[in-house]
């Protein structure tokens, strides 16, 4: 019986995260953005640490996207293509992001996922994907400490995850933003489907970008309903919470993966227990 | 808990950490061997094929990567090497079985390659004029009368008359003893638990002692990356790769006496070759898996795929009744997502004074140079070597561990 695993689940991803935090800190990489995917290339976690440029994000993602829907690395991709990748840009709004740092995750001899690293020079975004995947081949358990707001944010997902299987509820997609609407966190949990990802980051920015309930932001243009289209991101569904410490604003969670008030529930619910504020 | 202090301590007591011991001894320098097993070669060298690559597998690695140069470095070296230690080195020859005209093909770029890259005297590897006999494309005929066994649809070969093989086990041993003669210390059943970086030097911490030095050469093999993050050394990754290996009993080296070798197939990862044992016999394989490190498990699909590539080799044999042993061995590879395997041999950027080794397939082949490299590289981090006029390069054998 091998133990590596089959496929993709978020204990997996957090340890292949873990893992390339613990090697670009040895190797003194500045802070950036980890994602994993799955199969399908849809994100199974993802994170970004404090001080990484907040657009180093999507990078990340779809650097992890292109490896597992391409099924090959983003190095050997530009040899095959020489260089012009750039042309196959017009597919996909773009996404194909053919640098290197998106491995594709081999095991079993098939893909399993993708990872995705962006924030460092070419060669260090490699070697990092490279130290996240090698790591599912190893039985040791990663836990690395992280900066500030990143462990905070780890802390409400991992509380809303709690949650989730306390009462019961059909698995989530939990999204942390930043007071500037950037992603800091995108978790998938094992079995919620991958249309909730986008879901719950879209709650989490209408709410972050509001400072409101996400259901509540309608009433920023009551008047103007046809309006409510200006932003394709604008989702006016409960489940997005601002949540401020020392009276600042400090960003807004996303939940989705049940019905739209039980996930408003669960964000308030893990906010209260964690002593942090609702922005009211 | 006694305490050494020494200049270099090199870190696993394999071909890799002994070749380099046996290097640094030519040199007045301190030298201790940690190995946690209770003698030497006990995982990476004593489970692969045997090969020394010194023609057309040399020849074929990526220009330029540190596999290549190290390689065809070693070819000039190795009779002598072998010679020195007293290790049976037999030049069998190496067959590149031809199926097809693509096979061919194939073939003919990766020698007009090896042509552009090394024997051409301004170029990077050059090897020097007689240390190497040209290959040859064989046909169906004349490889008939080479092999008279083999499978009559194989259509030719690209004959490589250089190839050879050896006991790396021995050649382990005939390292240490050799090495241990010139005044190196080897420390058994030594399992590294902790390392700490000083300002000047490592205290490496096993559990039975403390070893005090200046300078550290980490190889470890497969369990480099744990040691090298001891001290946030670890700027490599590589994926733990099982290769499942059958032996065959020594009759079957009246039925075939060379290497053979199919080129890879597209969706089949593993490798399809037939080595002779320098002892007599074959060893065939490989199934190759991504597994665990501490992954124990020998799968039947090991033994059936090597059955299979035996009998595609050599068709009428009942080499069921022949099998000697199955068995397995872990090598890292590095860049696995593209396939581009490299060897490791640096100083990691941010800890200086410490030398990565991790070389996995092709390690054996390249012990002659890697001990040379090693010690290059440890002169510009500042380890002073002087030569010793007392070294003698002739094993003698019976030296006590």
């Amino acid at each position: 019986m091998s133990l590596v695993p089959e496929r993709i689940t978020l204990d997996t991803a957090l340890k292949i995260i873990n893992a390339m935090i613990r090697f670009a800190k040895d190797n003194q990489v500045f802070p950036g953005s980890y994602a994993v995917v799955d199969e399908g290339g849809h994100v199974v976690a993802f994170e970004r640490r404090d001080i990484a440029p907040v657009s180093t994000a999507d990078i990340a993602i779809d650097k992890a996207w292109t490896a597992a829907t391409m099924k090959a690395s983003g190095r050997m991709l530009e040899v095959i293509t020489r260089g012009e990748a750039w042309r196959l840009n017009v597919k996909h709004k773009g996404r194909l992001t053919i640098i290197p740092g998106a491995i594709p995750i081999i095991a079993h001899g098939r893909i399993i996922g993708g990872i995705g690293h962006s924030g460092g020079s070419a060669e260090e975004d490699l070697k990092i994907s490279q130290a996240g995947w090698t790591a599912i081949f190893r039985e040791e358990d990663f836990k690395e400490e992280v900066e500030e707001k990143l462990s905070k944010a780890r802390l409400i997902a991992r509380t809303v995850m709690n949650i989730v299987e306390e009462r019961n509820l059909k698995p989530v997609s939990i999204a942390v933003l930043d007071e500037w609407g950037g992603l800091l966190l995108l978790y998938r949990m094992d079995g919620a489907p991958y249309g909730t990802l986008e879901l719950a980051r879209d709650k989490a920015w209408t709410a972050a970008a509001f400072r409101n309930f996400s259901e509540d932001a309608a009433k920023f243009y009551s008047n103007h309903v046809n309006n409510a289209n200006w932003n394709e991101r604008v989702t006016l569904v409960p489940g997005g919470v601002p949540f401020s410490t020392e009276e600042t604003f400090r960003g807004a969670i996303g939940i989705s993966g049940n019905e739209p008030e039980i996930d408003k529930g669960v964000a308030v619910e893990a906010l209260k227990r964690l002593a942090i504020k609702v922005q009211e | 808990m006694g305490e050494l202090e020494v200049d270099v301590a090199i870190i696993g007591a394999g071909v890799a950490g002994l070749s380099i011991a046996r290097e640094l001894s030519r040199y007045s320098v301190n030298v201790v061997v940690i190995e946690r097993n209770v003698d030497v070669a006990q995982e990476m060298t004593s489970n692969n094929m045997g090969l020394v690559c010194q023609g057309a597998d040399s020849l074929t690695f990526r220009p330029g990567s540190l596999h290549a140069e190290l390689n065809i470095k070693s070819i000039p070296l190795w009779p002598k090497f072998a010679e020195e230690l007293g290790v049976p080195f037999k030049r069998v020859g190496g067959l590149g079985l031809i199926c097809h005209k693509a096979d061919y093909l194939r073939f003919l770029k990766m020698y007009s390659r090896a042509f552009k890259s090394s024997l051409k005297p301004n170029a990077p590897y050059y090897i020097p004029e007689g240390s190497f006999k040209p290959l040859q494309f064989l046909d169906r005929r004349s490889l008939k009368d080479l092999e008279p066994n083999i499978n009559p649809r194989i259509q030719g070969a690209l004959y490589d008359p250089n190839l050879a093989v050896i006991d790396p086990v021995l050649l382990a041993r005939s390292l240490a003893e050799n090495a241990k003669a010139n005044g190196v210390e080897l420390l058994f059943g030594n399992e590294v638990k902790t390392i700490e970086r000083k300002d000047t030097y490592f205290l490496v911490n096993t559990n039975e002692t403390t070893v005090r030095a200046s300078f550290v050469v980490n190889a470890a093999g497969i369990n480099a990356e744990s040691i090298a993050e001891m001290v946030g050394a670890r700027n490599f990754s590589y994926v733990p790769v099982k290769g499942i290996l059958t032996d065959f009993d020594e009759e079957t080296s009246e039925v075939f006496s060379h290497q053979a070798f199919y080129l890879p197939r597209l969706g089949d990862p593993h490798i399809r070759a037939v080595v002779p044992i320098v002892y007599g016999g074959l060893r065939v394989g490989i199934h190759l898996d991504f597994v665990l490190r501490s992954d124990k498990n020998i799968p039947l699909q090991g033994l059936e795929h090597n059955l299979k590539v035996v009998k595609e080799v050599i068709p009428d044999y009942p080499f069921e009744k022949h099998v000697k042993r199955t068995f397995y061995g872990i090598m890292p590879l590095t860049n696995a997502e593209v396939g581009w395997h490299d060897f490791i041999v640096d100083i990691p950027e941010y800890v200086p004074k410490w030398v990565n080794v991790i070389l996995g397939p092709a390690g054996v082949s390249s012990a002659p140079m890697l001990g040379k490299k090693v010690a290059e590289l440890l002169m510009t981090s500042g380890l002073y070597l002087t030569p010793r006029t007392d070294f003698n390069p002739i094993v003698e054998r019976g030296v006590k561990p």
